[in-house]
């Protein structure tokens, strides 16, 4: 099992690099995983991946990019409640990228 | 481990038995032809980028399945079992063996097909493979997963109706404003349209960008069509998961609902395992006669640009492009040309990469591979010849016509670190759209018609 070493403290991951067990989850995780795409967060990336883990926390499941853009539109004004900007923040898809960062386990399906 | 009366496990057992109602002529051509000659080890994008393993080589992994076929329903196994290499399957373990090798070592892409001077099919029946251990339930989690979202559901990414259906509508908004049309419509179930278009699920979930440039094209072709409000994923987990049944129930749901809707026409978006899903093997696993016809979007948006229906700027799409042929799109449907005649409308600068068409190595993420997380790591090793073929092109952008192929690129490009973008062709044509006098003018009866249409 491969693991992410962060502030002294070991974090299981799969095989893509996402967190075996979401509620070990910290913020210096995300902080690390990002560091690694080469990507410094911004607070904008933080909305983003608050939002998704709130909502794992209810759901257990990730929402849909609908549910997400929703959210960050009725929170923070249209201008950030679209795809387009979620891209731009997200260039590997806020699906697999955020999601992985957020702590959530891999989508499934063709992704 | 309980066991049958002759000691092997009862799911062996299974597996064996079973086969034998599986074998079609294909299959049985296939397994028997086999001379290991050794023309398909440096076909592979396993063994190109893993030289010096032997474990790669198709004929290797097609005789892990062949060694069965010969022990129990060849004459030859039985007569010579030594020469001809017959073998069984006798414990749990040595099925799991069997599924790395099927799920683990093959993208079911049919690069060493093509390569064969006998014609052995290996991705044919190690999709038989993948079905009959699918039966006893062996697979990699993620296939498990899928198949069943798509049995319970609909669709292979549990994406519920109301969900869809309110994906679509913002989409249909975001349309209106893009146009600046307050009568822009996305029509969900519209009876008697020209056109059916289904598309991938991950569209709806992860990327509907994708959904809204479709629409844009077809709003500015002022094109007749509907998207299904059921029997709308036009991919399709019986062709990775090699279960017939599963393949034909998800088929069968596309081409009821267009049945019901009278639709003329099923357009697939781009997606190379769906289409040849929907398109090729879909009628046969759901034992049905399709009375209308289906085309790749692909050549929807060739015809609308040719018909003069749409009109381009390539000078929208600047940078240098390659493209990437899909295995299911040009391997096993002979979809090479019209993507590229659509490309060269859309882009200035594209350059081929070498091999293509019938010859370009797979994404390495094909035959439901990206949902097989277990094997990455060899996944990833073995896309080292796909990477240096990509950066071979010198571009900066790979186009594709598979979202599945969107995803493997993407993750090796990574990977490799070679800092390409991939897109589809849909993303460039609606990016390259240009609006003059007499589209306008299409556009203006079109949307008449809608509003007409929705006032009924």
């Amino acid at each position: 099992m491969a693991t992410l070493d962060v502030e002294g403290k070991s974090y299981e991951v799969d095989e893509e690099g996402y967190l075996m067990d979401w509620q070990e989850w910290t913020e210096g995780v995300a902080g690390a995983m990002a560091k690694e795409d080469g990507l410094d967060l911004s607070a904008e990336h933080w909305n983003v991946i608050k939002f998704l883990r709130s909502y794992f926390e209810k759901y257990q499941i990730a929402p849909m990019i609908k549910i997400l853009t929703k959210e960050l539109a009725k929170e923070y004004g249209k201008e950030k409640g679209n795809t387009k900007y979620l891209y731009e923040l997200y260039p590997a898809g806020p699906a697999k990228q955020a999601c992985r960062y957020a702590g959530l386990p891999k989508p499934t399906g063709c992704v | 481990m309980s066991t049958t009366t002759n000691g092997r496990s009862y799911k062996a057992q299974k597996v064996i038995d079973r086969m034998g109602q599986k074998l079609t002529r294909q299959m049985v051509g296939s397994l028997a032809a086999c001379v290991h000659c050794g023309q398909c080890t440096d076909s592979c994008h396993y063994v190109l980028s893993n030289p010096g393993d032997p474990t790669f080589a198709p004929a290797y992994k097609a005789d892990r399945i062949r060694k069965l076929f010969k022990k129990h329903y060849d004459w030859t196994g039985k007569v010579f079992p030594k020469w001809v290499k017959a073998g069984t399957v006798q414990t749990d373990e040595d099925l799991e063996e069997l599924k790395d090798i099927v799920f683990g070592k093959c993208t079911n892409c049919r690069r060493c097909t093509i390569n064969c001077p006998m014609g052995v099919d290996l991705a044919t029946f190690n999709r038989m493979a993948r079905g009959l251990l699918c039966h006893v339930g062996i697979m990699p989690e993620g296939v498990e997963y899928v198949a069943k979202e798509q049995w319970e559901i609909g669709n292979q990414m549990g994406v519920l109706k109301e969900d869809y259906i309110e994906t679509i509508e913002w989409q249909e908004e975001e349309l209106q404003d893009e146009m600046e049309d307050p009568n822009a419509r996305i029509p969900v179930d519209k009876v008697n349209s020209e056109i059916v278009y289904v598309i991938n699920p991950r569209e709806i979930k992860h990327d509907p960008r994708s959904v809204l440039d479709a629409a844009k094209i077809f709003y500015m072709a002022g094109a007749d069509y509907t998207m299904p409000s059921e029997g709308w994923d036009m991919t399709n987990f019986g062709l990775f998961n090699g279960d017939d049944e599963l393949g034909g129930a998800v088929a069968g749901r596309v081409y009821d609902k267009v049945e019901e809707l009278n639709g003329k026409k099923l357009v697939i978006s781009e997606c190379g395992h769906g289409y040849r899903s929907t398109r090729c093997e879909g009628p046969n696993w759901a034992k049905k006669d399709i009375a209308f016809d289906s085309e790749s979007s692909v050549i929807t948006m060739l015809k609308y640009i040719k018909e003069g229906k749409i009109k381009v700027d390539k000078t929208k799409n600047p940078g240098s492009y390659t493209f990437h042929d899909s295995c299911n799109n040009a391997r096993s449907c002979g979809l090479t040309e019209e993507p590229r005649e659509l490309l060269s409308l859309v882009v200035d600068d594209f350059r081929e990469m070498y091999p293509n068409r019938a010859e370009n190595y797979c994404c390495t993420g094909g035959g439901g591979a990206m949902s097989m997380a277990e094997y990455r790591p060899s996944r990833l090793k073995s896309a080292k010849v796909k990477a240096d073929q990509l950066s071979a092109t010198g571009t900066k952008t790979v186009v594709t016509s598979c979202h599945n192929c969107v995803d493997g690129l993407t993750d090796l490009i990574g990977h490799y670190k070679l800092g390409m973008d991939v897109t589809q062709l849909v993303n460039l044509v609606a990016n390259a759209l240009v609006v003059d006098e007499k589209i306008e003018e299409n556009r203006k009866i079109h949307s008449a018609e809608t509003s007409a249409t929705a006032a009924q």
